[in-house]
């Protein structure tokens, strides 16, 4: 892995934001909403309107417009949330911290339990095992969020009464109760990606174990341990950290969903909040932000695949 | 050879595989027996059981195999050996050796890594003694910097360095037995000449028991002591070497040895005549692979080009068969691409006179007048199309209008290539790898061209199913005077059929001799190199 490499990664990840910042304002522009008219409401004056689009710069040409609030975002100014009257980037930050210890979780227990799933079922490839993951994967593949938070809801906190339906507390105010509030989201959330990657896992490998490298290294007389962990699971997780960075997107979609469900007052909360009252500095920041978190965390997958099969050099 | 305490030993074996149609035999009542010391070559054609022995011998067979018969290393019953031991006479006192390094290492582990295991796994070394005892290993085997090569990955090293390391670690626990399955196939000619030479002096030096699986007799003749000739599971004849080859007994090995190429035994009798105007000139022609130098230096990358052809001239008359011979990217196949518009190209083709300078000017004229031939049928033919609509498609672009659809021209053009007219509502997968090269000569056949370009088309193909395919190649030639640019690696092959030919090495043509003048000896010195890397063409 190049110096160059990395570098031009990191340039691809500023252009591809700065195209998304493009499509992020030129959509606020095109929604049905005056920024004026919903700061003062329906009744007030053409007078009184034309003074706050003044104030705040929406008379001016819109490049200019977009170009005084890049200069801000750049300078992690991403203007003031027209719903509370409160600079929106602390808020959509602490938002966002939220979100990603839920994300977080989540993909700690999608790889604890996807992956040693994905294995096992390749190994027993055709058996009672291999059939079993297969079919829970299907349908934890097809359940939607909304449908299993609620049976979990239903389950675990409703009948059982283990754990809290809705809420958050936070892990630094109380730790136990604070992870309690989590299990539920994160386990909506981990169901799909755990199916989705063990399904990955285990078709990735059944076809490493049939590459000619691996029955060589059979024939060289080495164990069935050597053989699967040094020589075959490498090759087949390859594939995977790319198709986990893909689900990253997934995840902040379905971040949305769930934490509407969960009462979570993550990033994704805060974004249906801004779209409801028309917030647009709200609506810019965080699909920027969420953007920019796809835009990492397939950054991060490229290198750690570059850093693991040392053939990739990208032109 | 003292052949009475054989190492390994191989008696009445047989194999089944199961299939959804019931158990196929793979290989029948196989006796053979191998000393210390010893080389014993086993040669058939693809889907002979070649393979399934090795893998019979390895105990590495698919659930649902039934087997019969004894297979013993050194008094050891294989065929009854529990796991356990199996996996410590694996890499241990059998090693193997593969046909293509490219696909038998571990891309993600470094060689150094692929060969330690074996070491520390067999010899019960530290990683650190095995790693030193890799680097020596790799200086054994010819490797020029061990310590390097021992910390770079299968993609860093060349085909020829790949296969060393793979051979020194089949020789790295000092086995009894080895096993060889076409271990040059996927080399170069050059470079498979040098990993025989290894091969010989290892054999020589560690007095190994090796079977030696090839379907090329010319390499077997001259690395092995005695031959085994397999065909359809069975050993049809067994002994040695000079005695199978200079008076096989059975009718198979026969027709093999006939079939097998000699620069000696020309098939072509006919001399183009010697005309005024060529049918094909060539000009100059450059083929540079890769991005444009603006592109590249605004992407960062300092040089991406890559030349395929550094002026290639040459000419050709009509109903001349030209071959063109060189190492893989050497050029040859570009040149082939080139000449047919598939990549543009600098400097300027004439054609029976008329210039071409660019894929612009191939008219239709051209693409009738300049067909080509694909090396693998597989890829070149469509899976989903009937081989009269592969047929038919040629004769409406470039026959008589409504003549696609003519039932009796497609059947001549398939009675052209020796295949029943019934063939027509086959697709390709119902045919044998020889039927379909002829299908897709046949193609090319069907526009009446004055020039058929085969890149490679035999080299798929079994020794006797390439005879037959030469054979078919000759006769259309003579009845249609059609010239060839044979593009092969096949040297012996190119020696019996072409008129001329013209050596490529890394993008240039070094040499175009006339092949009369070739026994002379050659002036350039890589076409001397290549010629004395070929196999000697069997003794008989």
């Amino acid at each position: 892995m190049s110096p160059a490499y990395v570098l031009k990664r990191i340039a691809l990840i500023g252009y591809t934001l700065f195209v998304v910042s493009l499509i992020v304002f030129a959509i606020t522009q095109i929604l049905p909403a005056d920024a004026a008219v919903m700061l003062l409401g329906e009744n007030a004056t053409a007078d009184a309107l034309a003074a706050v689009r003044v104030q705040l710069g929406l008379d001016a040409p819109v490049w200019l417009q977009y170009g005084r609030w890049l200069i801000g975002v750049l300078q992690g100014d991403f203007g003031v949330s027209m719903r509370t009257g409160q600079p929106v980037g602390p808020v959509l930050v602490e938002a966002l911290g939220r979100s990603l210890l839920l994300a977080l979780f989540a993909i700690l227990l999608m790889l604890c339990l996807a992956v040693p799933l994905g294995i096992v079922a390749a190994i027993r490839r055709g058996k009672a095992t291999d059939l079993g993951v297969s079919v829970t994967s299907y349908i934890g593949v097809s359940v939607p969020e909304f449908v299993s938070a609620t049976l979990l809801i239903l389950v675990l906190a409703d009948w059982l009464q283990w754990l809290p339906a809705t809420g958050y507390v936070p892990l630094t105010e109380d730790f136990a109760r604070g992870l309690k509030h989590l299990v539920l989201p994160v386990l909506t959330v981990s169901i799909i990606l755990i199916a989705h990657v063990s399904r990955m896992v285990r078709s990735e490998l059944v076809d490493v174990l049939h590459t000619d490298y691996i029955r060589a290294a059979r024939l060289k007389g080495l164990s069935a341990r050597a053989v699967l962990f040094k020589h075959a699971l490498r090759n087949a997780l390859l594939p995977t950290i790319t198709i986990v960075a893909l689900d990253v997107g997934y995840l902040l979609g379905g971040v949305i969903v769930v934490e509407e469900i969960f009462a979570l007052p993550g990033i994704g909360r805060q974004l249906i909040v801004a779209i409801q009252s028309r917030d647009l500095p709200s609506i810019q920041a965080g699909a920027l932000i969420m953007a920019s978190t796809y835009a990492i965390a397939n950054f991060l997958a490229d290198m750690t695949y570059a850093w693991l099969d040392k053939r990739i050099q990208y032109g | 050879m003292d052949t009475t305490a054989p190492i390994l030993e191989v008696s009445g074996y047989s194999l089944d595989y199961a299939t959804p149609a019931g158990f196929t035999r793979a290989l029948d009542g196989v006796s053979l027996g191998i000393a210390k010391g010893e080389v014993l070559g086993l040669v058939g054609e693809s889907g002979s059981g070649k393979t399934s022995l090795a893998w019979a011998v390895m105990r590495y067979l698919p659930a649902g195999a039934k087997e019969s018969g004894r297979i013993s290393l050194a008094g050891k019953e294989l065929t009854a050996a529990s796991p356990a031991e199996i996996d410590a006479i694996r890499g241990r006192r059998i090693g193997m050796v593969f046909q293509d390094p490219g696909t038998s290492l571990n891309p993600t582990l470094t060689l150094g890594e692929q060969l330690a295991e074996v070491l520390v796994r067999h010899r019960g070394l530290s990683r650190k003694d095995a790693w030193a005892e890799g680097e020596a290993m790799l200086a054994r085997v010819g490797i020029q910097l061990p310590a390097a090569m021992m910390r770079r990955y299968p993609h860093e090293a060349s085909g020829g360095e790949k296969q060393r390391v793979v051979i020194a670690t089949a020789f790295a626990c000092q086995p009894e037995c080895i096993l060889f399955d076409e271990p040059t196939t996927a080399l170069d000619v050059i470079t498979a000449r040098q990993i025989l030479d290894l091969f010989a002096e290892l054999q020589d030096e560690t007095n190994v028991a090796s079977l030696y699986i090839s379907h090329d007799l010319a390499v077997v003749s001259s690395v092995c002591n005695r031959v085994a000739v397999i065909h359809r599971g069975r050993i049809v004849e067994q002994g040695p070497i000079a005695e199978v080859f200079a008076a096989p007994r059975d009718p198979y090995t026969r027709m093999l040895l006939a079939a097998v190429p000699r620069p000696d035994r020309r098939v072509i009798e006919t001399v183009p005549e010697p005309r005024a105007d060529a049918l094909l000139e060539v000009d100059k022609v450059s083929v540079i692979y890769g991005r444009k130098p603006f592109l590249a230096a605004l992407l960062g990358r300092v040089n991406t080009q890559f030349t395929g052809n550094r002026e290639i001239t040459l000419a050709m008359q009509p109903g001349e068969i030209l071959g063109i011979v060189g190492e893989s990217g050497s050029g040859k196949s570009t040149l082939a691409r080139a000449l047919t518009g598939l990549h543009p190209f600098e400097g300027q083709i004439r054609f029976g006179g008329r210039p071409i300078h660019g894929i612009a000017d191939m008219d239709r004229a051209y693409r009738r007048d300049v067909q080509i031939i694909f090396q693998n049928p597989d890829s070149s033919l469509n899976p989903r199309q009937r081989v009269r609509e592969i047929l038919s498609r040629p004769l409406e672009l470039y026959g008589e209008p409504g003549r696609g659809a003519d039932k009796a021209a497609i059947a001549g053009l398939l009675e052209q290539v020796r295949l029943p007219a019934d063939f027509a509502d086959r697709f390709p997968h119902q045919l044998s790898g020889g039927e379909k090269q002829r299908v897709a000569i046949a193609r090319a056949f069907a526009s009446n061209p004055r020039l058929v370009i085969c890149d490679e088309i035999t080299s798929s193909l079994d020794v006797s199913v390439q005879a037959a395919v030469v054979a078919l190649l000759v006769d259309l030639q003579q009845r249609h005077g059609t010239g060839y640019l044979f593009i092969t690696h096949d040297l012996n092959l190119v020696r019996q059929i072409a008129h001329r030919i013209a050596v490529m090495y890394r993008g240039d043509l070094v040499e175009l001799i006339d092949v009369g003048d070739l026994a002379a000896g050659a002036r350039h010195a890589y076409t001397r190199s290549l010629l004395a890397a070929v196999p000697a063409p069997l003794a008989a």
